[in-house]
């Protein structure tokens, strides 16, 4: 039964974005009751799966170590959820934003097909399932950049898959070395290296980690892999942004983060040089992100720009190699997921009602569309991390946790940078709120509208209200965490 | 109970601010009524309070870390003040916002400032005072962007910048105490700061944390938003701003300085130079600015300026720092109400007017009693004027300050002369505002303003009264009144009961109090009225470019900063670097796999090879060896084989012997050797013959030696001759020669 519902969370979404295109709903109504109903059902079989102590399934072998397999454990609940439900609350909002983008059956058909990869990617139980999932989920979520299907999203596509499949080499000439150094391949907390093997290899085999970090980097938008956000962002639709940026960028980090400590070990590289490099690339990305979209003017290369900023937050955590550290990371992976599909459907909105996406233009927004701008509001509190808001939280545990890690100049730097980043980031969110709602006396006010529809801001201000209310109300996801951080090393 | 009664002082407004919202939406009257006993509401439960102290409140899980609430003397008198602050600025804001836009959000943040500020005052930790301190910045900074106008977006933008970098760095520092500490716990950060070995990330701690706090306390160099913020706010939101959020800064440096760094003399002495700075700089710009608020708001800095030299010279005077507690602890009580006095009055002014240029609203006072009185009382207690309650607080101060003179010599006597003469100053403004708005009539619109005689409803009067009686009621019962407030800051404080009573009226404090006056009369007369006054207006002569936002901060954090780390982001965030590198390094690998991939190395080696194959394959199938081989063989060979069989070689052989042997035999057979030999004997033999026969040699040797004696006998013959006659012809030639001579000589013998 267990093992049932385990297949049934990867392959319902799978079978039911393949099979949109061959049903080929004609109207509205048909198509949005069977993506809402294949998106709630799997968020249904998600929350019962999440209620179960354990579940593992395995589907079969390739060759004696490589084997497709699953298995549910802290990491992937974290995952899981935020896919699901991160899905499905876009997925809402995309039944009406798609409206006026066109070829809908192409959208939700790879959206589906993308929720379908990400599922068995949070449940790998070794690195080779996970490594397929993972290369999966970049062919099946580039069509969704290319939707508008003009010249520059096609670039952009291509720009994502060329960086995507780049990194995912690298990635799998580690996963190479680590076929051939540990005892096997699936994920245990700690690692699986074989001391015995990897004696005299060491600085051969932290290279190729670094590489394979770097590599599976690109997802998460870590420097120097990060190019293909800022471009994909702004020319995909709404909602794909959304979901690429707040779950499916993501997958980088559950990448990082199975091979560093699931298969690596924390130990083998803590304290190594490739610990210093890690953290110089996250800790380069975090102020990089932050201060290119202070820069940017277009909403949703900012929002982008930002998400390569706050994703390396959480690798900054993740690097540190400390269980504080660590739940700082996975904290921030929920928070941000909650707040970035937020923004990005702010924007979204903002583009569905007024055709306007650059900052400048949103000036009096708050009295257009007050529950679209407070839900952004919200968001860029928790974004900044302003208490009591999401964002403050993680970033407590972030960066008490570097001041306790002891990596040397670390220990102080990543917090300040953290400090700085989040001032840039007050920086590039905060005048967009005050212009919004604070347009100044005698300028002239954009009329009220619908804010598209319930459907649309629904969604936007639950995001909202939900990225101040996890962090208010933040005990017991830290302390569930705290255990997935603990079983982690 | 207890608790209960904690949570419902920083939650309950905070709940009812969004019923206010709503109400408003029904019906703006009611909103008015409903906020009011909200304020109403919040006083009694903070009077409440003081009878259930101490209390203590934990909220566990709240932002993960759970929030703690406690209350004890100083925090009661906090909140109570906090309740009567809110109660009358909002019982005074109907009639002020009346002409206003955006009421709803007005009051529904209003509410929720006031809640937050709550948790300021009552956190029992660090951590959960900074939670309610940025929420506290965040919801008090719509009312300084309130009026919309440009001025009032730029102060806002100010104060939000202010605030959030204030935060940032703030959190920084408590960053570094829960590492260090392991722990923000206000109680417990002494015990563990004297036990842990590292005083720098202590320090480095604490001065984040005074960054923070100092930033809303309007600490020099911090202060910039204070002058910008208070003129545009609405004046409620100006007299709480000015009244309660700055003291909440003042509240953090507090709980740093009297726990963490509790009697250290070198923090105390960091604290006294900011607030000399502080105290002195608020007093001057006040003295120059000539815009009711703005003034006031100076006021306000160098007022923090008076507390926080209060908190330095706590610091400094160590266990024996009770004077100077009291005094900076009644200051900040003190100073909060003349402020709610002040900006209450300033609001009258405004409302009516909707002017603060002291040009502008001159004369505006004339005739108004009330508002004359209550702006006297406040102007006097802030003055410093014996009989009210500022003169208490810092006589305290002075007292303080000597104190610490007599054990730390001259610094701390030029700090009392500073103290000293800020207060001068603080007289010389109000002095100047009093005279401004009571006592001088307005050229123009005197009448009209005349005419005013109504200037407020009785709900603002209410308020106004209200705030303007306490202060002479402290004044005069001070032995009681504000001993009793300050026996409650001593917990809060640590500092001890003071050694000795001090009387408030003996002359020594009364000789602090008239110097202060004395300088304020002199610079009143001296530099107001003076300098600062050209034909009876009230002139601007603060520098304009003397303003450190505008100079400094504005320029490094707009301009030079991103000017500076921009390119440096974009080199890395557009990946100019990466993308140079991996263009060559594609360039290369399509090069070096065109190399390969177009074959270029192989087609070149194989059309070589292939070349040589078809040379080497030709010169096999062509046979173009063997042929010239072969045919050289066959000619070879025919050559050979004719030399043979032609007999080329034997048949000239064959005529060469013949030829030879005819030859040979010719030789012999026709004795061509023997024949020419005989011929040339027989020729000889001829010849010798002859030779011999016809005598050819004898003959002539014969003929040649008959000549020869012929002529030898010639030559014999003559030879003998001549000899013969030799001596005859010398006696010839003798003779003739005497002949000559005798021929000559005549005496010579004829």
């Amino acid at each position: 039964m267990i093992q049932g519902i385990l297949l049934a969370v990867i392959l319902l979404p799978l079978a039911a974005g393949a099979l949109l295109p061959i049903l080929n709903p004609r109207t509205r109504k048909t198509r949005a009751c069977y993506v809402l109903t294949a998106l709630l059902l799997e968020a249904a079989l998600v929350t019962w799966l999440l209620l179960q102590a354990q579940a593992e399934f395995f589907v079969f072998s390739m060759t004696e170590v490589l084997t497709v397999a699953f298995r549910m454990d802290g990491v992937s609940r974290l995952f899981l959820l935020i896919a699901a439900y991160g899905y499905l609350l876009t997925g809402i909002y995309a039944l009406r934003y798609m409206e006026h983008e066109g070829r809908e059956n192409s959208f939700f058909s790879f959206y589906l097909l993308s929720l379908g990869a990400l599922a068995g990617m949070d449940l790998a139980k070794n690195l080779t399932t996970m490594y397929l999932f993972f290369e999966l989920l970049t062919l099946l979520s580039m069509p969704m950049v290319l939707h508008d299907r003009t010249q520059e999203s096609i670039r952009a596509a291509l720009k994502y898959l060329f960086y995507s499949i780049a990194g995912a080499f690298l990635a799998l000439l580690c996963i190479f070395f680590l076929s051939r150094y540990s005892t096997t391949l699936e994920f245990h907390g700690g690692g699986n290296l074989d001391p015995a093997l990897t004696r005299g290899h060491e600085t051969l085999l932290q290279v190729i980690f670094f590489l394979g970090v770097v590599g599976f980097g690109a997802k998460a938008g870590l420097y120097p892999l990060h190019g293909w956000l800022p471009s994909a962002h702004p020319v995909a639709p709404a909602p794909a942004s959304a979901v690429m940026s707040g779950i499916i960028a993501k997958a980088g980090v559950l990448a990082i983060l199975r091979v560093v400590f699931y298969s690596v070990g924390a130990d083998f590289v803590r304290g190594s040089w490739v610990q210093y490099a890690w953290l110089g690339l996250a800790l380069l990305t975090v102020f990089m992100g932050s201060m290119m979209a202070y820069r940017e003017q277009v909403f949703k290369k900012r929002l982008a720009y930002s998400s390569v900023s706050q994703i390396a937050y959480v690798l900054t955590g993740l690097f540190l190699l400390t269980e504080q550290s660590v739940l700082g990371g996975l904290l921030h992976v929920l928070f941000h997921a909650v707040i970035k599909i937020c923004l990005f459907l702010t924007a979204g909105s903002f583009i569905f009602n007024t055709g306007k996406r650059r900052v400048e233009e949103y000036r009096g927004f708050g009295k257009s569309m007050p529950k679209t701008m407070w839900a952004f509001t919200l968001a860029s509190l928790a974004l900044v991390g302003i208490p009591p808001a999401s964002g403050f939280v993680s970033k407590w545990y972030l960066a008490v946790g570097a001041l306790d890690s002891g990596v040397s100049v670390f220990t102080w730097l990543a917090p300040a940078i953290l400090l700085i980043s989040a001032l840039l980031t007050a920086g590039y969110l905060f005048p967009i709120t005050i212009a919004g709602f604070f347009p100044g006396k005698g300028e002239p006010v954009p009329e009220k509208n619908a804010e598209g529809g319930a459907i649309m801001w629904v969604p936007i201000l639950l995001l909202g209200l939900l990225s101040v209310a996890l962090g208010l109300f933040s005990a017991p996801i830290v302390r569930a965490l705290e255990t997935v951080a603990k079983a982690m090393f | 109970m207890k608790p209960m009664l904690l949570y419902l002082l920083v939650f309950l407004p905070m709940a009812l601010a969004p019923v206010s919202y709503l109400i408003g939406r029904r019906s703006k009257g009611l909103r008015d009524v409903f906020a009011v006993c909200v304020g109403g509401l919040e006083l009694l439960l903070a009077l409440a309070a003081f009878f259930l102290r101490p209390a203590r409140a934990e909220l566990p899980g709240l932002c993960a870390r759970g929030l703690l609430l406690e209350l004890d003397g100083f925090r009661a008198v906090y909140a109570g003040i906090i309740g009567l602050m809110w109660f009358a600025t909002l019982l005074f804001s109907p009639e002020y916002n009346a002409h206003h836009r955006n009421r709803n959000r007005y009051y529904c943040f209003n509410l929720l400032t006031l809640g937050a500020t709550m948790g300021v005052f009552l956190a029992g930790d660090l951590f959960t005072a900074f939670v309610f301190f940025e929420v506290m910045s965040f919801t008090s900074f719509t009312w300084v962007i309130q009026e919309e106008t440009p001025g009032a977006v730029r102060a806002a933008n100010t104060y939000l910048a202010v605030a959030v970098i204030g935060g940032l760095v703030a959190l920084m520092g408590l960053f570094l105490l829960q590492k260090e500490l392991g722990t923000t716990r206000i109680a417990e950060l002494h015990a563990l700061a004297a036990a842990s070995g590292s005083k720098g990330v202590l320090y480095t701690a604490g001065a984040c944390i005074l960054f923070g706090f100092g930033a809303k306390a309007g600490m020099f160099p911090l202060h910039i938003w204070l002058p910008k913020a208070h003129p545009v706010a609405p004046a409620p939101a100006s007299a709480l701003l000015s009244g309660v959020l700055t003291k909440s800064g003042i509240w953090g440096i507090l709980a740093v300085s009297c726990n963490l760094f509790r009697n250290d003399p070198a923090w105390g002495a960091a604290i006294l130079l900011l607030g000399c700075v502080t105290m002195f700089l608020g007093a001057l710009l006040a003295l120059f600015s000539i815009d009711l608020k703005r003034t006031l708001a100076c006021s306000s800095m160098s007022q923090i300026g008076f507390i926080l030299v209060g908190i330095g010279v706590m610091g400094l005077l160590g266990d024996e720092n009770a004077l100077a507690a009291r005094g900076a602890f009644l200051h900040m009580v003190n100073h909060s109400l003349f402020k709610l006095v002040l900006f209450l009055c300033a609001g009258v002014v405004y409302m009516n007017l909707h002017k603060l240029d002291l040009n502008e609203i001159r004369g505006f006072g004339r005739g108004k009693p009330l508002l004359q009185a209550a702006f006297l009382l406040g102007a006097l207690g802030i003055g410093g004027i014996p009989l009210l309650n500022g003169y208490i607080s810092k006589t305290l101060l002075h007292e303080g300050i000597v104190e610490a003179a007599g054990e730390y010599g001259w610094p701390l006597r030029v700090v009392e002369w500073v103290f000293l003469c800020s207060g001068g100053l603080t007289v010389a403004y109000m002095t100047k505002l009093y005279v401004a708005i009571f006592v001088e009539k307005h050229p123009q619109k005197q009448d009209q303003y005349d005419a005013m005689r109504r200037c407020m409803n009785p709900a603002s009067a209410a308020a106004l009264c209200l705030a303007a009686l306490l202060l002479p009621l402290l004044g005069l019962t001070a032995g009681r009144s504000m001993n009793f407030l300050a026996d409650l800051g001593t917990d809060f404080f640590h500092s001890g009961a003071p050694e000795h009573p001090v009387h408030f009226f003996a002359w020594e404090n009364l000789k602090g109090a008239l110097i202060s006056v004395g300088i304020g009369a002199a610079v009143y007369l001296l530099i107001v009225r003076r300098l600062l006054m050209k034909n009876g207006s009230y002139l601007d002569r603060w520098p304009k470019r003397l303003d450190l936002e505008e100079l400094v901060y504005r320029p490094l954090l707009l301009r030079l900063l991103p000017a500076f780390f921009g390119p440096i982001a974009a080199l890395f965030g557009e990946n100019r670097l990466t993308t140079r590198a991996a263009k060559l390094l594609l360039r290369f690998g399509s090069w070096f796999s065109g190399l390969f991939g177009e074959n270029r190395l192989t087609t070149a080696g194989s059309k070589g090879l292939l070349r040589f194959g078809a040379w080497f394959s030709g010169l096999f199938g062509e046979n173009k060896v063997s042929a010239p081989a072969a045919k050289g063989t066959l000619r070879f060979g025919a050559w050979l084989s004719g030399l043979f069989g032609e007999n080329k070689l034997s048949a000239p052989a064959a005529k060469g012997t013949l030829r030879f042997a005819a030859w040979l035999s010719e030789l012999f057979g026709k004795n061509r050797l023997t024949d020419p030999a005989a011929r040339k004997s027989l020729r000889f033999g001829g010849w010798a013959a002859d030779l011999l026969g016809e005598n050819r040699v004898l003959t002539p040797l014969s003929v040649c030696f008959l000549r020869v004696t012929s002529v030898l006998n010639r030559v014999l013959c003559g030879l003998t001759d001549s000899v013969a006659l030799l001596p005859r012809n010398l006696l010839r030639r003798l003779r003739r020669h005497r002949q000559e001579a005798g021929l000559r000589d005549p005496h010579a013998d004829p």
